[in-house]
């Protein structure tokens, strides 16, 4: 069953809103903020206090804000940020889940004692808490979905919207992608990656490691295509592994791709993309296993501007990158991503 | 909505403190043992120790040379994914080449269970990097999927203590949606000081046996282990017998309390009539509800009034007195044990509840119970406000 696209919301390194996401696709320039030497691509989420109560945010983390400023943004730009939301399912994927919060838990009982550990950090801690606050804030009581598997969490979930929505479980599904930066996940990269998390970013050079973390939080809302959509239609999502029974990638259509620097996953890339056509984005947010979602926002946005925008970074690209951009004359676009032991996710997308 | 036909069930599999296979979880509880004791794979210093059911020490862990390769979650979701497996008749030669979901709920096998290296981290000692390359690797769903080699869509649910059921209801909706042919799903969760700590800062464990819906109660017993069913379609399930039938799924969200059930229940009101409908059944045609019962104040009182008001009359139990509450497992080792007892024809006792709550109007069976029916009824409440139920009809005799 096709998925309609009514309203994207987004913040990431590059800033915050849809139109945002559009000038770094068409700039291709998005800086990086250092921490300690180290680059990430930063979130913000300034404004979120339009939608949301300073009071209802006290003890709220930076995940869930993320969340909850990129979910009111999307039904803001689905013009649905009033009404009734008892049809409304809630989808969230995340990589990692709240790191910081899950540290500051950790905190107060190794600084504190076992017996001191902090209540209010235990439960914003739990991976399904940015849901929570979601479902909380829009009053939102149709089901509600937690998926965290790493890179693979964004189509993995995806798939469980288009089921509420093919089913009639719901009428419309608020569909988010979160992930956030933290000190110990620098470390940690560090450790694995050491200096070449120095940037920049380059997805086609397949062979280098040249990931440059990142974070933030997109959502989308869906509903059936019965509807007219505002950006295109999420078609078909596949997921499976590459090594137990390869990828098949849609005849004709252009392809959005999720290398982000790591080359793991890039020998993977290179072996399928022959005479295909791409495009990456990754310079444009970082990596983090979220950023398929942002994959998602970028190829709607192309569908709706019927545009393709150029891939900011050439290095290693080969001729058939998409390296300026140009009307879009295909119908179809789709997102591939690979994750960890081939591990992969495709999702088509339409006019 | 779409009503669907029901999904066969061809294999259950389960590990707890009940029990290290369904046959003695469910000899366990039919004799009314249980043992639960405080944790003694980790320390804390709590003034007092709240008690945890542990697997047995004869529990081996199905990878004995990867034990430190995956963390014990995943290793719990593939013993009891391989017990559930060999019931249904399958085995890794003979599921090549066919398409095969996986669905595992959990909570803690996504957390970052990393003490030791935080500790080194904040301190001046070189973190055990090894222990962040476990986690990367650990994600119960796949790792599921990579050890028996299987292609087909795969999903790690982590929707707190619902994670197990709704897993499973995923699972068949992949089914009926024709992403594959076979699904293995359900839930696992291991025992650890985090979570440990963690519920114990939110006041709601007992350093007693816990008490599901009995006015004593004090708080729960966490526990550990894994629960897993095999769900097939029509085709391939073919002439097996069938363990038992999925006949609906339902699931909503309080929306109401991070922590907190709603006070009237509404979100498990949502989920029990969603679930119903889907299985086109009356409620008077419940044998039994497993229930959620993990013995804190506040989810017996919530859900023996919606009991009262949606089933009344109608037995029910709670099997955490004897598993302890394994957080996202709980609903895979409880459809199991669901299924397992409308076979049998019998529900065991509600394992601690002997004194009535008199603010509880419903409360569960003191003694192992017959039941007559052909469909029961499982239910899991949530942190986040998740409510999720499934609804199970008899196998094949």
């Amino acid at each position: 069953m096709r998925m309609a696209i009514q309203g994207i919301g987004i913040t990431g390194g590059f800033g915050s809103g849809v139109e945002t996401l559009r000038t770094a696709l068409q700039t291709g320039v998005v800086t990086t903020r250092e921490i300690d030497g180290f680059p990430a691509y930063h979130a913000n989420i300034d404004g979120l206090d339009e939608f949301v109560p300073k009071r209802s945010l006290r003890r709220i983390d930076h995940l869930s804000k993320m969340t909850l400023l990129s979910a009111c943004q999307a039904l803001q730009d689905a013009d649905s940020l009033d009404g009734d939301r008892s049809r409304m399912g809630v989808v969230i994927a995340t990589g990692y889940g709240t790191l910081q919060t899950s540290f500051k838990f950790l905190d107060s009982y190794l600084d504190y004692g076992y017996a001191c550990s902090s209540p209010t950090h235990f439960s914003n801690s739990v991976h399904n808490a940015a849901a929570a606050h979601v479902s909380m804030q829009m009053q939102a009581t149709a089901p509600s979905l937690t998926v965290s598997q790493f890179e693979m969490s964004v189509p993995s979930a995806l798939l469980s919207a288009q089921q509420w929505l093919a089913e009639g479980r719901v009428d419309q599904v608020l569909f988010g992608a979160v992930d956030e930066f933290c000190e110990v996940l620098r470390y940690c990269r560090e450790n694995f990656f050491g200096a070449a998390e120095q940037g920049p970013l380059q997805p086609f050079a397949f062979s280098e490691q040249s990931a440059v973390a990142g974070e933030g939080a997109v959502f989308f809302v869906l509903t059936r295509a019965d509807e007219d959509a505002t950006y295109g239609c999420i078609d078909k999502i596949m997921l499976g592994n590459h090594l137990a029974c390869s990828v098949k990638l849609p005849q004709d259509d252009l392809l959005i791709i999720g290398a982000d620097g790591h080359k793991e996953c890039g020998s993977l890339y290179e072996q399928l993309l022959n005479d295909r056509e791409v495009a990456a984005y990754a310079p444009l947010y970082g990596s983090f296993p979220a950023a398929v979602g942002f994959d998602l926002a970028a190829a709607a946005v192309s569908l709706r501007d019927r545009t393709i925008y150029a891939s900011p970074e050439s290095a290693g690209a080969a001729d058939t990158a998409v390296l300026s951009p140009r009307k879009l004359d295909r119908q179809g676009l789709a997102c591939l991503k690979f994750g960890g032991g081939g591990d992969y996710g495709l999702i088509r997308l339409s006019r | 909505m779409i009503c669907p036909k029901p999904t066969a069930i061809t294999g259950l599999g389960c590990i707890s403190g009940a029990g290290l296979d369904l046959a003695e979880s469910l000899e366990n509880m039919f004799s009314g043992k249980r043992n639960p004791q405080p944790p003694t794979k980790f320390t804390t210093d709590h003034a007092v120790a709240s008690l945890v059911l542990e697997l047995r020490d004869e529990f081996k862990l199905p990878l004995d040379a990867q034990e430190t390769v995956y963390a014990r979650t995943c290793q719990l979701a593939l013993a009891a994914a391989f017990q559930a497996l060999t019931d249904a008749g399958w085995d890794s030669e003979n599921l090549c080449g066919k398409r095969v979901g996986v669905c595992i709920g959990t909570t803690v096998g996504c957390a970052l269970n990393c003490d030791d290296f935080y500790r080194a981290y904040k301190g001046d000692d070189i973190p055990d990097i090894g222990i962040m390359e476990r986690f990367l690797r650990s994600n119960p769903a796949a790792v599921v999927a990579r050890q028996l080699k299987l292609d087909g869509p795969v999903q790690t649910v982590v929707n707190a203590c619902s994670s197990g059921t709704d897993a499973i209801g995923i699972g068949a909706a992949w089914l009926r949606a024709g992403a594959c042919d076979i699904v293995i799903a359900g839930g696992a969760d291991e025992l650890l000081r985090l979570t440990y700590s963690g519920f114990s800062s939110l006041m709601i464990t007992a350093p007693e046996p816990c008490k599901p819906f009995d006015l004593h109660r004090k708080g729960l017993n966490l526990g550990e282990g894994a629960g897993i069913v095999i769900l097939e379609n029509e085709s391939l399930a073919g002439t097996k017998q069938k363990k038992g039938y999925l006949r609906g799924y339902g699931s909503a969200c309080d929306a109401y309390h991070l922590t907190a059930p709603h006070p009237e229940g509404k979100g498990l009101k949502q989920a029990i009539a969603e679930a119903l409908s889907v299985a086109k059944l009356r409620a008077d045609q419940i044998a039994f509800v497993n229930a959620h019962g993990t013995g804190t104040p506040d989810n017996d009182k919530v859900e023996s009034r919606v009991l009262d008001a949606v089933f009344p009359g109608i037995p029910f139990a709670s099997t955490k007195g004897y598993t302890g509450h394994t957080l996202g497992a709980a609903g895979g080792i409880e459809a199991v044990f669901t299924i397992a007892c409308l076979n049998r024809g019998e529900i065991p006792a509600s394992i601690g509840f002997s004194t009535p709550d008199p603010e509880l109007p419903a409360t569960p069976v003191k003694v192992n119970t017959p039941i007559n029916g052909s469909a029961a009824l499982s239910e899991s409440l949530a942190f986040g406000g998740n409510n999720a139920v499934v609804i199970f009809a008899k196998g094949d005799t």
